[in-house]
């Protein structure tokens, strides 16, 4: 027998198993879940050693967001903002809804008003869920916008001061962002590392996927299916308001559902506003605040929030990237 | 002194070639292996619908406000016909790599695309 016959069949077996082990890919283990709320798909994936972890964090971290669309909808009748909306002067709210206006009245403030969390008669009054949208007449929208604006409602602890008795509080702009962060709470409670969580495109991304760090993909305007860019992002939620996804036209006019706090009509200087941001919530606000201003404007306010970075497509299609977009871009 | 390659016998040589065939024969199967890509369907959160990606097939799905027709072609999966109000699903034009998801939300119809996403996917998840 030769002496390195051994040897030789041993360097083989070690190199198939490296290659098994290779194809194989670890032991990681990726649970990916969607379920319907908050009137769009919500999806959780999430990777790590044990699948029976992921699913019981994901079950969790999915009852906490119904919990909290129950709090925070105005589609929901016990609602606090329902509550809000029904009471001529406002009133006592739970812990999470303050959290949420807090946030919304700061962008609000440093916004100048382009985020408003006031605009819930507007919005009933412009009906985007009904299946014939029409154009208001001006005197209503005049009507629907009479007491809005970042002072009309004042946050004191817990209570809730509405400055006019037929004020309509709507989060849309921010709730789902926050339930979304409350979510990567949940999950990082059960020590996940790596997930991400999903509401209808605005989105967390917690660690990375199990390969790489997460890309996402951001929606291109006005090509259905096409990509504007790809980032590259770990522990930051990247959120995108645009004009593409409810609209309705009308005598070839485009009118969509983000409004411009000023004059009650969809606002008129973006195609759509990405950000990158450290919470869903912020980046919520911040996303619509920046498309109401226009390209300009949106960059001054985002300047005001350091880490936050975004990619605003103006309405005639030129794109404005902040400063540090380069550095998460993937590809052009 | 001979290498240790120079006093291999023809049985070692066998044996070699053997295992290399072995590992080739595994990898060419793994690079050709079905890619079994999935569509499921859930209504009201159960499955009521799967089918491969790759067979053309139509069907109409039951919700809450009536039937949501799913077509599945070489474009992909997507909704042609819908009793909603907005007709958001039918916008929202076709899924069709791992990952994608189409939903009628007003009808409680999801649509999720199933199988290996590939490295060559140009994103994990997407921003609209």
């Amino acid at each position: 027998m030769s002496w390195n016959r051994p040897l030789i069949i041993g360097l083989i077996v070690l190199l198939l198993a490296l290659g098994w082990l290779r194809t194989n890919s670890a032991d990681t283990e990726q649970v990916r879940r969607s379920q319907l709320m908050m009137g769009t798909i919500v999806e959780i994936v999430a990777s790590g050693k044990s699948s029976g972890q992921l699913e019981a964090a994901i079950d969790d971290a999915f009852a906490e967001m119904a919990r909290l669309d129950r709090v925070l909808s105005r589609y929901h009748q016990d609602s606090d903002i329902t509550r809000l909306s029904q009471s001529d002067k406002g009133g006592r709210v739970a812990p999470e809804t303050a959290e949420v206006i807090a946030i919304g009245l700061d962008v609000a403030e440093r916004s100048h008003g382009a985020f408003d969390l006031t605009l819930g008669r507007l919005k009933v009054l412009w009906n985007f869920d009904d299946e014939n949208p029409v154009v208001p007449e001006q005197a209503a929208i005049a009507r629907a916008m009479a007491g809005t604006g970042p002072r009309a409602v004042e946050l004191d602890g817990l209570n809730l001061i509405k400055r006019s008795p037929q004020l309509m509080v709507d989060l849309a702009g921010v709730a789902k962002g926050y339930i979304v962060d409350r979510a990567i709470g949940v999950l990082k409670k059960h020590a996940i590392t790596d997930a991400a969580v999903n509401a209808g495109g605005d989105m967390y991304l917690l660690g990375q996927h199990p390969e790489h760090p997460w890309r996402i993909g951001i929606q291109h305007p006005r090509q259905q299916g096409g990509i504007l860019a790809t980032v590259q992002v770990r522990d930051r939620a990247v959120v995108t308001s645009g004009d593409y996804e409810r609209f309705f036209e009308q005598d070839g006019q485009r009118y969509h559902h983000i409004f411009d706090p000023q004059t009650g009509l969809p606002a008129r200087g973006c195609q759509s506003a990405t950000v990158i941001t450290d919470s869903v919530a912020l980046g919520d606000a911040l996303a619509t605040a920046i498309f109401v201003l226009g390209p300009q404007k949106g960059l001054e306010l985002l300047a005001d929030y350091p880490g936050a970075e975004g990619l605003i497509v103006a309405a005639d299609g030129s794109l404005h990237p902040s400063p540090g977009w380069d550095a998460y871009q993937d590809t052009p | 002194m001979k290498t240790p390659w120079q006093i291999m016998t023809k049985g070692d040589w066998l044996i070699v070639l053997m295992l290399l065939g072995i590992a080739l024969v595994g990898i060419a199967w793994l690079a050709v292996a079905p890619t079994g890509t999935r569509v499921i369907v859930t209504s009201g959160g159960e499955t009521c619908f799967v089918a491969d990606l790759d067979r053309p097939t139509s069907i109409d799905l039951d919700g809450p406000l009536g039937k949501t027709h799913l077509v599945i072609d070489e474009q992909g999966a997507y909704v042609t016909g819908s009793p909603c109000p907005r007709k958001i699903c039918i916008a929202m034009g076709p899924a069709k790599r791992a990952g994608d998801l189409l939903a009628c939300v007003p009808n409680r119809i999801m649509v999720r695309i199933e199988g290996p996403a590939g490295e060559d996917a140009p994103y994990d998840l997407l921003s609209r």
